[in-house]
């Protein structure tokens, strides 16, 4: 196919483009409580075409991209004809010009890990026993689950000598924790991993009963007011994406973003903890086919680096690095324990926590938190937050503890000032 | 005009029954979806312009469902020949064998009642006869003048996107094909407030072609002045005020904080209160919902969802009570309901779960000038963001980009943004004590199960009036 494809582009005289291919295979379990109520496969090979149509116009270069999906059982016909109206269409998309991702060919990069070592149902089968080894009481237990086993293959080929190949693992799933013991309630849980990790999913699990029973215990008696708020986990690294959005080469050319290298992004009169942040490679190459590697985005609360697609990267005149998605911080510097001793409201499960990028706005509704009003401690339930993190980045401080899941590791807790909660 | 058949599916189909015809052979019972979609997505904003297939909306591929000595398995796959079918089966029997350590679920095979299906949406715009070019000229227009506003205007962002896709489901005893196309668009306006930037949003969409784009040139102006108001919007003070939703947040109110609790798949797994509530109230008498593909015509509008189940209209709330659940045929098995065409995939790809279509709440006999004058203290809100639902416990989040203050019984300019609704389902519904007249729904959004599984949905409602937690 993939020879098919670059034969229809040759014969639509189309000289610029970048192909990629990927194999996926999945083996998919669904579980209600213990019993697996679906099993689920699949083998699907896609081809992801972008097409580059260059113009020049009263001495201006332009280029204009557009991107076509093509399955296996595409016709010569229906190849030739996606290619024609993709470039007709970049043909009308037009942007200043800008240079491709460099070239670059390599040996295939395939992972040697436990889990690609197994077939996906074996493997699947390890991480589904693994959810369940923690579901021991009656009290507390998995109300259903979702466990995924995901091996690629992907295949990037560019018009400008770009060739590489390699191979991606993945084990991945959700399941929800339901507590009886008291008030009838449920926490979601998410989990991603590169490796297989039956253990640090049991934990997880373990961990997300006790939460729930924690949940079970709470009351709806959170008043408002501005609190001290401590977020973990999960929403620790959602509130760090603000910092990653608005580096993005394209928040900054579009003028999303007034993020330059060299600014002290947590602006001048920092009391809390500098941010240390590090962008890191979770595949070997970006969607355009640049080589990704684990690059430092912040160091000492100032801005050392942008990243992006390669067409903003080129715009702003930087090396393109590709878009990154996880991320590492430095260790904080106070244990959650002693963050504990003074008066807090610990968020430790929201419905949906949210960071929106472009206000600095963060908030969501509390499923369950601990207040500690600095006499009594109280498991509470409702109510949400809602903060601005500009009001809030000179004071982060950051626990000794660390955490680490599949988009981001660093300290497992934040202490955010003053936050606003609207209560009970 | 109606949409033609796919060419690729007609052609296929053959083929397609040689391998239901196989599988029937070997299990008690088998089906088969394929689907054939197109979609492209057009965009300008200060980053560039954009015109292409969107992944989400353009693919081609099988799912083949297999019951087999009392549970089910799936298998997803692109490639479909004769000289294909061996190694599609070794994928059906490889899924078939995946977690055999583990006790299972079991179920009687569906009933696979004889049908014979084809039906097409009409459109009047064909967004591919209409061309590129021209749907580019259009959102230039649109931006250009959204720009011209104001130039504290950081970005005037217009979008247009749309799906043509035909599916085909085959099991022994039927044979259904549906063509259906949609179309939305959205305008987004954005305007900065120091290292703060404010965004104001509205979607236009609608069964059919670029029809539905036909309002964006005029209400551009409109939404720019909207972003610059929100230049002047203050934090709300946190507490239960009395508002006035429009029909936007009418419908993230019906679709998250109801509606998701109302998806059958949860009465399966325990994870809905609403199961509880069957018959009873549980919002104003004022109050009739509505979810189904049969339904308003929007863009999740269909003739059979994914499992080969017709389109219905349900009334999930009448006059306050609680009447039913919407329901896919798989967990329609394990409880014995009957599914009500609500088994929907993201793609051929993944698994159909109880989704959403169209849902709203119907109309009521009020205006909104009659609503406002109601109101001694309180907000109007509108530009809903998001939403997420809790079916177990019926806590509602749903983020709103705007409440205007109202204070006796005018509104008073001053604006408050962003706003949380938190609070306790029943409540909310409970206390609606107006509605206006007409429901107006909005597709341009995607609806998430947890949080994958996108697919297209539609929802809204008339104005509302009620109690409303704001933080």
């Amino acid at each position: 196919m993939l020879e098919r494809i670059k034969a229809a582009l040759a014969a639509q005289n189309i000289p610029t483009y970048l192909i990629r291919q990927s194999d996926v295979h999945t083996a998919e379990l669904f579980f209600i409580k213990k019993q697996l109520d679906m099993r689920r496969g699949k083998d699907i090979t896609t081809f992801e075409v972008t097409v580059y149509h260059d113009t020049e116009q009263d001495g201006t270069r332009g280029r204009g991209a557009s991107t076509v999906h093509l399955s296996p059982s595409a016709t010569a016909e229906e190849i030739g004809e996606a290619l024609r109206d993709a470039w007709f269409a970049a043909g009308l998309a037009v942007n200043p010009y800008y240079e491709l991702a460099d070239k670059v060919t390599a040996d295939p990069v395939i992972p040697d890990t436990a889990l690609s070592a197994l077939s996906a149902s074996a493997a699947a089968d390890v991480m589904a026993g693994a959810l369940f080894a923690a579901d021991t009481q009656t009290d507390a237990f998995i109300n259903s689950a979702e466990v995924f086993v995901t091996r690629t293959r992907c295949r990037i080929v560019g018009s400008q000598g770009t060739d590489v190949t390699y191979e991606t693992c993945r084990t991945e799933g959700e399941f929800v924790v339901q507590c009886t013991d008291g008030a009838d309630v449920e926490i979601f849980n998410e989990f991603s991993y590169d490796d297989l990790t039956p253990d640090a999913l049991t934990a997880k699990v373990t961990e997300a009963l006790a939460t729930v029973r924690a949940r079970a215990k709470a009351q709806p008696v959170l008043p408002g007011g501005e609190y001290d708020v401590l977020l973990s986990g999960e929403e620790l690294a959602e509130f760090l994406t603000y910092y990653r959005d608005r580096a993005n080469a394209s928040s900054v050319y579009a003028h999303y973003s007034n993020y330059a290298v060299g600014d002290a992004v947590q602006g001048d009169a920092v009391q809390g903890e500098l941010l240390d942040l590090t962008l890191c490679a979770s595949e070997p190459y970006s969607h355009d086919g640049i080589p990704m590697v684990d690059r430092p985005l912040i160091r000492d609360g100032r801005l050392e680096m942008l990243h992006g697609a390669t067409r903003f990267c080129r715009y702003l005149g930087l090396e393109p690095v590709g878009n990154y998605r996880k991320m590492r911080l430095k260790a904080g510097t106070v244990p959650l324990a002693e963050m504990q001793k003074k008066p807090h409201l610990q968020v430790v499960s929201f419905s949906d926590f949210q960071m929106d990028a472009l206000s600095g706005h963060f908030g969501g509704e509390i499923r369950l938190a601990y207040w500690f009003d600095g006499e009594t401690a109280r498991v509470v339930t409702g109510g949400s937050i809602n903060g601005l993190l500009t009001q809030v980045q000179g004071e982060l401080v950051f626990s000794t503890e660390q955490y680490a899941d599949s988009r981001y590791e660093g300290p497992l807790a934040v202490k955010l000032p003053r936050v606003a909660v609207a209560g009970i | 005009m109606k949409l033609n058949d796919s060419r690729y599916l007609l052609d296929i189909r053959p083929v397609a029954k040689s391998l239901v015809d196989t599988l029937c052979a070997r299990y008690a019972y088998a089906s088969l979806l394929a689907v054939d979609s197109c979609g492209k997505r057009y965009r300008i904003a200060r980053s560039g312009v954009s015109a292409g297939q969107d992944e989400l909306y353009t693919s081609r591929g099988f799912v083949v469902r297999v019951f087999d000595a009392g549970h089910y398995a799936e298998y997803s796959f692109n490639a479909l020949s004769e000289a294909d079918i061996p190694a599609i089966l070794a994928g059906i029997e490889t899924a078939l064998q995946e977690g055999t350590a583990f006790p299972d679920n079991r179920y009687e095979a569906p009933a696979d009642e004889p049908l014979t299906f084809s039906a097409s949406t009409e459109y009047e715009v064909d967004p591919e006869a209409l061309g590129d070019e021209a749907i580019l000229a259009l959102l230039r227009r649109v931006r250009e003048k959204g720009l011209a506003v104001d130039e504290r205007l950081l970005d005037c962002g217009v979008m247009a996107e749309y799906q043509k896709y035909s599916k085909l489901f085959l099991s022994r005893n039927r044979d259904m094909m549906q063509n259906v196309m949609w179309t939305s668009g959205a305008v987004f306006l954005l305007a900065a407030r120091g290292e703060e930037i404010k965004e104001y949003f509205e979607g236009y969409s609608g069964l059919g072609g670029t029809e539905a784009l036909d309002r964006m040139e005029n209400e551009v102006t409109n939404v720019a002045a909207k972003a610059l108001e929100l230049l002047d919007s203050e934090p709300i003070k946190p507490g239960e005020y009395t508002c006035i939703c429009a029909p936007d947040v009418t419908g993230m109110i019906v679709h998250e904080a109801f509606g998701h609790g109302v998806e059958m798949d949860m009465f399966v797994k325990k994870r809905a209160l609403a199961e509880e509530y069957v018959g009873k109230q549980v919002a104003s008498p004022l109050v009739t919902m509505h979810d189904g593909a049969a339904g308003m015509g929007q863009t999740a509008t269909f003739f059979f969802d994914d499992e080969g189940t017709l389109a219905q209209d349900t009334v999930v709330i009448e006059n306050g009570i609680l009447k039913s659940g919407i329901c896919d045929a798989h967990s329609a098995l394990a409880r014995h309901f009957a599914p009500t065409g609500n088994g929907r995939r993201e793609s051929y790809e993944r698994k159909a779960y109880t989704r959403m279509t169209n849902t709203y709440f119907t109309g009521g006999t009020d205006t909104l000038e009659d609503m406002l004058r109601s109101v001694d203290y309180g907000f109007l809100l509108e530009d809903a963001s998001s939403g997420m639902e809790d079916p177990k416990n019926w806590g509602i989040q749903c983020m709103v980009n705007v409440a205007r203050e109202i204070r006796d019984g005018k509104l008073t300019g001053r604006i408050f943004s962003p706003v949380v609704l938190t609070g306790y389902v029943p409540d909310l519904l409970c206390s609606i004590s107006m509605m206006s007249e007409t429901p107006i729904l909005s597709g341009t959004g995607f609806c998430g199960k947890g949080h994958k599984e996108w697919v297209k949905v539609s929802d809204g409602g008339p104005y509302i009036k009620a109690t409303i937690r704001l933080g």
